[in-house]
């Protein structure tokens, strides 16, 4: 076994990224997923890791540093939060419209207003429809286990995809954990050299991310569909790989956590989830059938899996962590998905969502009661008349439509 | 293994200069107890950071006989051990608020807890069982910089006044034995003279027994509020920085010349030039040094040790 210590999810992924043994690194800083940065420009400095360190002058050319880096063949780490994420937005379809399979890890921070640190999901959920591999992990040992796993994920050559790891701002950016650490062989065994079919390379030119005429533009964004496709079948044989070789087992897109005989599901992604588990073995103690869904990718979105983890459900309960204002039933993305993905099943459990933890506020056991509660009025009503309940703001008296 | 379900033991100490010293102090009381068995966090005050120079911070320790149910707060509930690496934030910051009945407080000082209590006198010790004062020695003008927020700094761990600090909690609370402490920081020996030197001045019976941490509370319902809010123009009540301050500028009225360089310089605006005699805005006033390092005219303000004063220091 590995030497185990105590690490924040950032300095976490830091150690991920040198057991990646990566080629070229740009940072910028922005709270909360900074010390990220801090502790490679260290490594680097005292010669533990070989990189290249590029300090860029903003997210965008965080972004813009490591695409030409990974056209050149460069495995690549970069990383951001918040409002540095959007920043950078405009480069984000490009890494994946050439195939670069950039890392950027996002540690979650709030988008301006309210400006606080806290963390909910929102601005990576930004980024979710730009062609890139995104999830959540739930601790500091999956935040390092996902850098790993990513990697080796994006750069199959079946995929060729960039991809946004995410840990929740302070929750898993900043708490440290115990965290176990690779042996010596054990990541080389699992994550091969990057070695593009095409790099920049004046011998061997190629143009990569053509401009070219309308009537050819759906032929190559087929392309980054039919990759992430792909991923869908790649990834439970990459994540089975990882279990193998590590030995910490994953499921590869839906953690079932006591789902398996649950009349009530809660279904959410992050750190919340582990406080929803908390509350389900207290309330398992107590007799009840509860069980937590947890989502380990948003991009490919696991919609089989998911549906196969919580139909047999009487009532699904969505940890919405993220705003998309003015959607469905006025919630966010995760409800979204998650309403799609039951849609064609022939029998489909009530879904209802609790906008929770935005702006980083904390989701106490209390306020798992409290969703609870509302779940098992909606069981017994045919169409409750409020589906979207805000954790601190909505009372929870619910009634038939 | 000493505690029963979750205790939770919270640091104050001054912005950057402390911020070393306080994180080894719940790295190494966490440290000792999980060699005792123990599940344990560490963690700094994420609202507190980034931190600035003398700023009242906090950092934290939870020690568990079973595994955390909630490992993701932001600040402790009721903490049963509150520790003070400056004694001056005894007085200006509300310290003890929220504690656990039963809990304890350590401060580093070279007072004696009976001068502690002189500023402790408009403060509800209904809830306090103890005070007890370490000469831990540190000092918040000569601290180890150390600040890397979010990673993880273990290096060195208990070498200054972290050591002693931690020891007088051992010592008072029983929460690590002290040989656990001892085997996890760099210098036992600073660990050891903080468990031999601790002075306690128990307010009820002598013994730490915390009783049972309030049961969590039920949420407020809360509304919408605006983006936009009025600007406070004049003083801001949000936003009180008295407390930074351990140093208090002084004016010598007799020697004052009235030149206003102290009042240009101020960084704060808390010097009112008034011809019947300089006056300075204590609840802002944050002991920065400015005033007395650039006025021209020797003697005319000093720096005293707030401490010095009973009173004086409005509480956020």
């Amino acid at each position: 076994m590995g030497k185990k210590m105590k690490l924040s999810g950032t300095a976490a992924v830091a150690q991920a990224v040198k057991a990646a043994d990566v080629d070229v690194i740009c940072s910028y800083p922005i709270r909360p997923y900074t010390a990220t940065m801090i502790e490679l420009a260290r490594m680097v400095a005292t010669g533990e890791l070989d990189a290249e360190f590029v300090h860029g002058e903003g997210e965008h050319a965080q972004l813009s540093v490591v695409l030409g880096a990974s056209a050149a063949g460069a495995r690549v780490f970069t990383g951001t939060s918040g409002v540095g994420f959007t920043y950078a937005m405009e480069v984000y379809s490009p890494i994946s419209g050439e195939f670069h399979p950039v890392q950027c890890m996002v540690g979650n921070r709030t988008l301006d207003p309210p400006g606080d640190f806290g963390s909910e999901h929102t601005e990576a959920m930004t980024g979710r429809d730009q062609g890139w591999i995104m999830g959540w992990a739930e601790s500091s040992q999956e935040a390092f286990d996902n850098t790993l796993m990513y990697y080796r994920i994006g750069e199959d050559p079946r995929v060729m995809l960039p991809q946004f790891p995410c840990q929740d701002g302070y929750f898993i950016t900043h708490i440290p954990d115990l965290v176990e650490l690779p042996e010596a062989g054990q990541v080389e065994s699992f994550l091969p050299p990057f070695n593009p079919k095409f790099s920049l390379d004046p011998a061997r030119p190629v143009i990569m991310g053509p401009q070219c005429r309308a009537d050819q533009g759906a032929a190559i964004e087929l392309g980054r569909t039919n990759a992430m496709k792909r991923a869908r079948s790649v990834i439970p044989e990459i994540v089975r790989d990882f279990s193998l070789k590590f030995g910490r087992q994953y499921d590869p897109f839906v953690e079932k956590y006591k789902t398996e005989d649950a009349d009530f599901i809660f279904v959410g992604q992050g750190a919340h989830a582990r406080t929803a588990k908390s509350f389900v073995d207290a309330a398992r103690a107590a007799g009840q059938k509860v069980g937590v869904a947890r989502l380990r990718f948003m991009r490919p979105f696991p919609n089989d899996d998911l549906a196969q983890a919580v139909g047999h459900a009487k009532v699904v309960g969505i940890m919405e962590n993220s705003n998309s204002f003015g959607s469905v039933l006025d919630s966010g993305p995760v409800t979204i998905e998650t309403r799609a993905a039951l849609y064609d099943l022939d029998k489909r459990p009530k879904v209802l969502t609790f906008m929770e933890g935005l702006g980083g506020e904390v989701v106490r056991l209390n306020d798992f009661a409290w969703m609870y509660k509302i779940m098992k009025e909606a069981a017994g009503l045919r169409n409750p008349n409020q589906k979207v309940f805000w954790v601190g703001f909505d009372t929870g008296a619910i009634q038939e439509a | 293994m000493a505690t029963k379900g979750l205790t939770e033991i919270t640091v104050w100490y001054r912005g950057i200069t402390e911020g070393k010293i306080s994180r080894d102090i719940v790295n190494s009381l966490a440290k000792a107890a999980e060699k005792e068995g123990c599940y344990t966090q560490a963690f700094d005050n994420y609202g507190d950071l980034p931190d600035r120079v003398y700023v009242p911070c906090r950092s934290y320790a939870r020690i568990s006989d079973s595994p955390i149910a909630e490992p993701y707060l932001y600040e402790n509930d009721h903490p049963a051990i509150v520790a003070v690496v400056e004694p001056t934030m005894v007085k200006g910051v509300p310290v003890i608020k929220g504690i656990r009945p039963g809990a304890v407080l350590v401060v580093n000082t070279d007072k004696t807890p009976e001068e502690l209590l002189q500023h402790l006198q408009d403060t509800d010790l209904s809830d306090l069982a103890a005070i007890a004062t370490i000469r831990a020695g540190g000092g918040v003008l000569e601290g180890a910089l150390s600040g890397i927020e979010g990673a993880t700094d273990v290096s060195g761990m208990g070498s200054g006044a972290a050591g002693p600090i931690a020891g007088a909690i051992a010592k008072i609370s029983g929460i690590v034995e002290l040989g656990s402490l001892e085997a996890v920081v760099i210098d036992p020996s600073g660990v050891r003279r903080g468990y031999e030197q601790v002075k306690v001045h128990w307010l009820g019976a002598a013994g730490y027994n915390p009783g049972p941490a309030p049961h969590q509370e039920e949420r407020a319902l809360g509304e919408e509020v605006p983006a936009i809010i009025p600007s406070p123009v004049g003083e801001n009540d949000g936003m009180i920085t008295g407390n930074w301050r351990f140093l208090r500028p002084v004016i010598n009225q007799e020697k004052c010349t009235q030149c206003r360089v102290c009042d240009i310089y101020c960084p704060d605006a808390c010097i009112t030039a008034d011809p019947a005699g300089f006056k300075i805005n204590l609840k802002y006033c944050k002991g920065c040094g400015i005033c007395w390092t650039e006025c021209p005219v020797k003697g005319a303000i000093a720096p005293v040790p707030e401490l010095d004063f009973v009173g004086g220091v409005v509480r956020f």
